[in-house]
Parts: C-alpha cells; sequence; structure tokens
C-alpha cells in the first residue's frame, strides 16, 4: 500500500487538521460564527505563531477560509469539507450498524432454533 | 461552549482513542459470550452477518489457531477481502487478529445472556490511524468530530 502525504489527499489532510484537540477546539468555535486570530487565541495559553501555524494546517486542509495576510481578517468554516468528512463517516457508521445488526439477527435465530 | 445538539441516537457506540490510535465499537447482545465467539470464529456463521450489505460471503476460510488465517471475501466486493492473522484465541472472552497492519481485537465480558461486545482496532501510529480512516476500512471517528459535524450542520441552517 502507498502511503499518501497529508497534502495529496484533501480527506487526508483533514484528518490530519482535526487530529489536534486545539484545532478541534478552534473549529468548535468558529462553528458558532467567524472568529479573528485573537478571538481564536483568547481560550488557549498559547503565542501567536502556535495558533498561526495551526491555521494554516486548517487552512491548509480546507477546513476553514479567510486569513491570508492580514492577521485580522476573520476566519470562518468551510462548511462543504466538513460535509465530506461528514458523509464519508456515515459510511463507516452505516458499515458497521449493518454488520452489527446481521450479527444479532443471526444470533437471535440461532436461539430460536435451539430446544 | 457550544450548544448542546440534537444527535441521531445509535445502538453502537463509535469512539477513537486517538492517544492509543484505537477505533472502539461497543454494542450490547441478548447472547451468552460463548455464542458471540462461535460467531466470530465459525466459518459458516461468519459468513452469515459479515457482509454489512447482509449478502452471504462468498468465500470466508478460517483456520482458528494461533498464527492461522482467515479470509472473507464479500460478493459485492470480491477484490476487497478482509483478511488476516489471528493472534490470541480464548473462548469466551478474547479473540485478537492483525489484519491490514492493526490489532483487532474483540472482547466479550457480561453474565448469562447478555454481553457486551468491544471491538477495537488498534493502529501502529497516528499517521497509520489516519491511513486507515482515509482508507475507509470499517471505521467511524471521535464524538468529537460528530460534534464537530452537528455544530457545522447548525450553523449552516442559522
Amino acid at each position: 500500500m502507498e502511503m499518501q502525504t497529508a497534502n495529496s489527499d484533501p480527506m487526508g489532510s483533514a484528518f490530519f487538521a482535526l487530529s489536534d484537540p486545539t484545532r478541534r477546539a478552534m473549529l468548535a468555535r468558529l462553528a458558532q460564527g467567524e472568529a479573528t486570530v485573537s478571538e481564536l487565541m483568547a481560550p488557549f495559553a498559547l503565542s501567536q505563531p502556535t495558533i498561526s501555524k495551526h491555521l494554516k494546517v486548517l487552512e491548509k486542509a480546507g477546513l476553514i477560509v479567510g486569513g491570508r495576510d492580514a492577521q485580522r481578517r476573520p476566519r470562518r468554516l468551510a462548511p462543504e469539507a466538513l460535509k465530506d468528512i461528514s458523509e464519508w463517516i456515515e459510511r463507516f457508521r452505516n458499515q458497521w450498524e449493518g454488520r452489527l445488526n446481521n450479527l444479532d439477527a443471526h444470533l437471535a435465530a440461532q436461539r430460536q432454533k435451539e430446544p | 461552549m457550544p450548544p448542546v445538539l440534537e444527535k441521531t441516537p445509535a445502538a453502537m457506540g463509535l469512539t477513537i482513542d486517538r492517544q492509543t490510535h484505537t477505533i472502539r465499537l461497543v454494542r450490547d447482545f441478548s447472547a451468552p459470550r460463548a455464542q458471540i465467539f462461535e460467531a466470530w470464529t465459525q466459518p459458516d456463521q461468519v459468513a452469515v452477518w459479515w457482509d454489512p450489505a447482509g449478502l452471504r460471503l462468498a468465500a470466508c476460510d478460517i483456520d482458528l489457531r494461533p498464527g492461522g488465517g482467515f479470509k472473507f471475501v464479500s460478493q459485492g466486493h470480491p477484490d476487497m477481502a478482509f483478511s488476516g492473522t489471528y493472534l490470541e484465541i480464548a473462548p469466551p472472552d478474547r479473540l485478537v487478529f492483525e489484519a491490514m497492519g492493526a490489532t483487532g481485537r474483540v472482547l466479550l465480558e457480561g453474565s448469562a445472556d447478555q454481553t457486551r461486545m468491544a471491538v477495537e482496532i488498534q493502529c501502529r501510529g497516528a499517521e497509520h490511524l489516519e491511513q486507515f480512516l482515509k482508507m475507509g476500512v470499517d471505521i467511524g471517528t471521535a464524538q468529537t468530530l460528530d460534534n464537530l459535524v452537528a455544530y457545522v450542520g447548525a450553523s449552516e441552517k442559522a
């Protein structure tokens, strides 16, 4: 199996971006509405360069938009990117849900056969 | 704190522990552990339930001993067999196997006719977990992410 770098695949870089709790918290904040860098920094005891680095990862993954060079420009969520992930997750949830429903039914059928 | 959002009730718990790179599914069954263990380890039983599409597996080979292999082939995706090697066979509590570079564990606990089954898929590291998620191998995601997606849904409506 070939390993892909995060950047070669948008879904992969999105999952990478979401693997960090600070970035997830930032996204949760942005889900409530757009925010400036200083607003995003407020809940964290992190330096601005660190915050900017996190924002860059989120931007590269296509999860947020805005920003570019101007620090004051507010960031906001790019809902489409999260929708892709959400649909993908649903597929998996459905896959296992289906499988375990089958198992449940199989177990029940077996027990009915028993004397 | 963001508002509490409505969530569809799930019969199955699905979490990702990013510290241990482990995906965990939990579900309760009204059946004894031994019956569930057999459902996981007897080919004619696995063949009945493994395919989420509800179709009987086209092939199901099980060599149930440590170091023995298994291969589940669905009718819909004969080119994408699920195969691996058994590491530990401890009925009725525990079945451990290796598949696609990850360690799988089926853990059964309970009493009499009630069993809580946990299926754990432990990846080698964070990168492997991402790869796993990306490939779409039998996984879901963390509650955090679910909530996040729900937030986005809510903010879009607003």
